[in-house]
């Protein structure tokens, strides 16, 4: 009988099989994934609005068309002289393939290269969060807000609790430099990481999808 | 199981029986003495209505069989397996039994399919829109009055009925219908959700703003002369409880001269000023736009109204004294409209005008002297 | 042998003091502050009912002149009954219970369980002050807009605000609290419990969590959205800005038809805990009742726009087939339990009565909210007194008195004592009698047509017998209450000294001490069946 009680931890150690797990994958990283899912949820809701939103559109003069003649010619815009918006979405692509390489090197314990690939993931995360504080200023001087009719509304709606995510991702990341950089992560040992990759991926997909519902579609 | 030397359980069989026997008869009790009723709806007196009825009795019927039969077998096992002191050995250890699982679950599934198949069949029944209807009615649902427009074959609007509640003593008021024609009910919002709901009819429909919903209905023939009590069934704020209306079914005949005066009331030129001292009021966003007025005492005296709030807001302007007792009671106006509103000659005093519809956010006080 | 024999007052399973109750990560103590939180908004939406029911109990408004004030009772009843009651408290029940069934040493997240639990009375003050802010919420615990959004005769006033702010609080509270139970559940098990091996109570908190983590963001997403359009000048919902109100039915339905589910299946759990140990049987069709709950877990996803099927905005049929459809796994759960206790040996202790009571009462509750699957039918009866008896039937017969008997029957193991069977039913008694006094009437209302939500009713409608009967009942209701409370302040002082297994059960938290040591168990029985402790008991090693 006590072999079999041996398997369990006391309650001291928090999750339990953490370190070993007896098979799949760990506790904090199934934690994540079904954290991941929730998220996906609350964005598929915010999403649903927006379809719903966009197909029963008719503007004040009763013209159906997205995006309302008003908001078309701002959206232009911004594409020129700098495609801003194209560009914060390389950044963030290329963010999701540094932090993968992170994964990678520290799977190798290789740590200088896991800490160099995560401190460049955390900066384009900044810059991301930058781009989209321009672009958001841009559009308020041209005088379009969330009150801005169905279209403003759903265009901050949908773009700033992404940014949101983001800003949360960035300081995530922020923690597992900080962490890193205390040497508390090597090949063996480093689930928060992979938790908190996941979560970054999480985010570049969805802004995928999202860039490419609000603009290109 | 062992039965003890002194006293022998009753049979198995009998006991169920009994407790069968009580349950139907406590049933058919119950309906027999007409209490039952209380249990169906009330005797619809629309075509569509009767179709409900009817889908009403089968799915009513099923759930009492249902009912019957599941509690049964618990009331069955609660008095027949009672442990007693002589059970001493575990009960036989029953995990399940795969055949009536599935026969549960088919059973079941057929039973609901037919549910669903006479529903759908019932739902397509009455729900036909016809493209020409023989009477065309656009219920207006604003906080917190109905208003009912009659429109004309081509949809234009002929009469506007703004007393949707119908007032026995003066035989004014509702939502007029003659009996064996269809009726089409178009449904509108200014503001928020409401619902047109009429018992009799067994039917509702919810007025959601920014869409029309639209059904039909044709009264009964044998229903003409009857009132019937409908009332706004979606919550729509402090006023929901007050949202009342009347469908009054009418011959033809009584129907065309009821919609001919209407008619003539809708289209008849307002009641010129008349004389005397004249106060200006207008509400807009729920409000009138002063909170005091004067008027000289022992003068008949005016107000034009203006109700500047949409169509579909209605607002009048009553007045009652210091105790509450009502002393001038005006015809509400429908919202983009405006009237002159005569009234009495009033004691000195303090009295408080208010709008009937909106009395808690459109008050205030009239200083008489 | 795991007993300890002291007496509870020496137990050290529970170290005191106030500094170690809000600071616990143990399950075990966080299930019972679940609980207690639980029961006081019980009372406090209890109260509101009260009010509500004082109010209708004649024609006329006698207390209540300003009808705002009534719908803001009725919307903080069911806020508070919802979100602050319900929900909480089987999660409290799964909190204590689920990682002793699997033989777990406690959850996978204990801090995030902590963290999950002090949400609560943080968003609970949050709703309640709201009341006293200038006035609580009072467009109904739906909070439909246009009448949720801002405006003169909609919702002015930071009472919604203070209400949408606190259900995304717990919302979020919900959302990791199912995050850790499927975790717990998934990786946490001891040897040989293998996934059919697990109780049903264990079962059920995985299919609610599931739906709780699927659904729960939905709702968070439409109340966001609900916010902006109040105090940002949004237009989601604003049918005269280009928004649709009924989309806002949409989102909310998702996740509201689902959160019913979360509302009644642990309680389902418990009843299929009790009945196999009161009746001296297994539970009949152990593996058709995971896939029947399965199942309606499934379902429960298909169905939400059934609520709203007197939009004019809805593909109906659809939607009326997959409701009837519901009935079948549910009727499948049902027979299985009747046939648990048919030819068992059924020991009628209050765990047990309680649990033949939700039996009958949601069987009432199933059936008549069959009548509204048949969109026909739903016609008439949709948002009258019909659905109230609904809700209730399911909710109050179903979700608590399932609640009750779980209270009846794990209260020993959290405490170590015994609760009074007497008093216990006594209780239940006076609360079935007052519940169907209250809630039986309300189908004869419905029927006779009186709408929901309305502060006051014509005296010549016809309604005035059943609403004061309905207020009578209400108030036999808040009396069976009493001796609860009675029964538990004189049980924890004097309770009869409760062992490891009072019921001779079959589950594992009934193999340690009660209450258990912090880390649960000392040593676990081989795990065999979903019985491993009958087994241990019989000698068998499995079927």
């Amino acid at each position: 009988m006590t072999a079999e009680s041996q398997a369990l931890t006391p309650a001291g150690s928090a999750s339990g099989t953490a370190h070993e797990s007896r098979r799949g994958i760990s506790n904090p990283i199934l934690g994540m994934l079904l954290f991941i899912s929730s998220e996906v949820m609350f964005f598929a809701g915010l999403f649903a609005a927006y379809f719903s939103t966009r197909a029963n559109f008719v503007d004040v003069n009763g013209v159906k068309g997205w995006p309302p003649a008003q908001f078309a010619d701002v959206l232009k815009l911004r594409f020129e002289p700098i495609p801003l918006i194209l560009l914060a979405t390389l950044i963030l692509i290329t963010s999701s393939i540094t932090c993968q390489m992170a994964i990678w090197s520290i799977r190798r314990d290789d740590r200088r290269g896991f800490l160099r690939a995560i401190g460049v993931t955390f900066i384009l995360g900044v810059l991301f969060l930058l781009m989209q504080a321009i672009d958001y200023s841009q559009l308020f001087s041209e005088g379009m807000t969330i009150g801005s009719g169905p279209f403003g509304t759903t265009y901050f709606t949908l773009t700033g609790f992404h940014g949101a995510h983001v800003f949360g991702g960035v300081i995530m990341l922020g923690v597992i430099l900080y962490r890193g950089m205390a040497g508390q992560f090597s090949a063996r040992h480093h689930d928060a990481l992979e938790a908190a990759s996941l979560y970054w991926h999480f985010v570049d997909v969805v802004w995928i999808l999202l860039f490419s519902i609000l603009y290109l579609l | 199981m062992s039965s003890s030397p002194r006293k022998r359980p009753a049979p198995d069989a009998l006991v169920a029986g009994v407790v069968v026997v009580i349950l139907i008869a406590l049933v058919a009790a119950v309906f027999m003495s007409g209490w039952g009723d209380t249990l169906y709806p009330p005797k619809a007196v629309t075509a569509e209505g009767r179709e409900i009825r009817g889908l009403y009795d089968i799915v009513f019927a099923v759930a009492v069989a249902i009912f019957v039969l599941v509690e049964a077998l618990i009331v069955w096992s609660v008095l027949r397996y009672r442990r007693r002191p002589t059970d001493v050995e575990l009960p036989v250890q029953t995990h399940g039994n795969n055949l009536v699982e599935v026969i549960w679950t088919l059973i079941p599934t057929g039973i609901v399919l037919f549910l669903f198949v006479i529903s759908w069949q019932t739902l397509n029944h009455i729900s036909v829109v016809s493209a020409a209807p023989d009477i065309r009615v656009h219920a207006i649902a604003g906080q917190f009055q109905w208003q009912f427009e009659y429109l004309d074959a081509s949809g234009k609007k002929v009469a506007t009925q703004l007393a949707p509640v119908y007032d026995t003593t003066t035989g004014e008021g509702g939502m007029a219908v003659p009996v064996g024609r269809s009726i089409q009910v178009t449904l509108d919002s200014p503001d928020v959700i409401h619902a047109f709901y009429v018992p009799r009819f067994l039917f509702k429909r919810d007025v959601v703003p920014g869409q029309t919903n639209r059904f039909e209905f044709t009264v009964d023939a044998n229903e003409a002369g009857q009132v019937f009590r409908g009332q706004c069934a979606e919550l729509c704020g402090t006023g929901h409880r007050t949202m009342l209306f009347n469908v009054i079914a009418l011959t033809p005949a009584d129907y065309d001269a009821w919609l001919a005066a209407l008619t003539a009331k809708s289209n008849a030129t307002p009641a010129p000023l008349p004389s005397g001292p004249v106060l200006n009021v207008t509400a807009e966003g729920i409000k009138f736009d002063t909170t005091s007025l004067e008027a000289p005492a022992g003068t008949p005296f005016a107000i034009v109204f203006t109700n500047k709030d949409p169509s579909g807001i209605s607002h009048d302007i009553d007045i009652k004294d210091a105790s509450g007792t009502v002393v001038a009671n005006q015809d509400t106006i429908n919202g983009g409209t405006s009237a002159n509103y005569a009234y009495p000659a009033l004691p000195a005093g303090t009295y408080t005008f208010f709008c009937s519809i909106h009395p808690g956010a459109m008050s205030g006080t009239l200083t008489v002297k | 042998m795991a007993t300890h024999a002291l007496t509870p007052a020496a137990s050290t399973a529970y170290r005191g003091g106030l500094y170690e109750w809000l600071t616990t990560t143990d399950h075990k103590k966080i299930g019972i502050m679940y609980v207690v939180n639980s029961f006081i908004f019980f009372l406090v939406g209890g109260i509101l009912a009260l009010v509500v029911r004082a109010e209708l109990a004649q024609p006329g408004l006698q207390f209540l002149t300003d009808e705002h004030v009534y719908n803001e009772m009725f919307t903080m009843h069911a806020s508070v009954m919802l979100f602050l009651f319900v929900i909480p408290m089987l999660a409290g029940l799964g909190n204590y219970v689920v990682p002793l069934q699997i033989g777990a040493p406690d959850m996978a997240f204990p801090r995030i369980n902590a963290l999950s639990f002090w949400m609560l009375p943080l968003a609970g003050i949050l709703l309640v002050s709201s009341f006293f802010t200038g006035g609580a919420a009072s467009a109904g615990w739906t909070a439909y807009p246009p009448l949720s959004l801002d405006g003169p005769l909609k919702s002015p006033g930071s009472g919604q605000d203070l209400w949408i702010v606190g259900v995304i609080l717990i919302g979020t509270s919900s959302i990791l609290g199912g995050i850790n139970f499927l975790v717990t559940i998934f990786k946490m098990r001891a040897p040989g419990m293998t996934l059919f091996r697990m109780p049903i109570m264990v079962w059920t908190i995985l299919v609610t969590s599931v739906l709780v983590v699927m659904a729960t963001p939905v709702i968070t997403s439409g109340l966001v959205m609900l916010f902006i359009d109040r105090n940002y000048g949004g237009h989601f919902f604003d049918p005269f800005g280009g928004g649709s109100a009924i989309l806002y039915q949409n989102v909310f339905w998702f996740y509201s038809h689902p959160a019913v589910y979360v509302m009644i299946l642990p309680a389902m759990g418990v009843i299929s805990e009790v009945l196999p140990v009161f009746s001296r049987k297994p539970l009949f069709g152990y593996k058709a009742f995971i896939f029947a709950t399965a199942g309606i877990g499934a379902l429960g996803f298909s169905v939400w726009a059934h609520h709203m099927f007197t939009t004019g905005a809805v593909f109906l049929p659809f939607f009326s087939l997959l409701t009837f459809m519901i009935a079948v796994p549910t009727g499948v759960k049902m027979f299985n339990w009747v046939f648990t206790l048919f030819r068992g040996q059924l020991t009628f202790s209050t765990p047990l009565i309680y649990a033949i009571g939700f039996l009958t009462m949601f069987l009432i509750g199933g059936i008549n909210g069959a009548f509204s699957a048949s969109v026909p039918v739903d016609f008439a009866i949709h948002d009258t007194y019909w659905v109230v008896a609904h809700i209730h039937y399911v909710l109050f017969g179903g979700s608590v008195f399932g609640v009750f008997a779980g209270l009846f029957y794990w209260f020993p193991k959290m405490t170590g004592r015994m609760l009074d069977e007497t008093l216990g039913k006594i209780q239940f008694v006076l609360m079935m009698l007052g519940f169907n006094l209250t809630f039986f009437p309300m189908h004869m209302l419905g029927l006779a047509g009186m709408p929901r939500r309305i502060a006051d009713y014509a005296a010549d409608a016809g309604w005035n017998d059943w609403n004061m009967a309905a207020t009578i009942g209400g108030f036999v209701i808040a009396v069976s209450i009493l001796p609860f409370i009675w029964n538990v302040f004189i049980s924890l002082r004097n309770g009869k000294i409760a062992g490891d297994d009072p019921w001779e059960a079959n589950t594992l938290e009934w193999a340690t001490s009660s209450p258990p040591p912090p880390y649960n168990f000392d040593h676990l029985p081989e795990i065999r069946s979903e019985r491993p402790l009958f087994d241990a008991r019989h000698g068998q090693t499995g079927h």
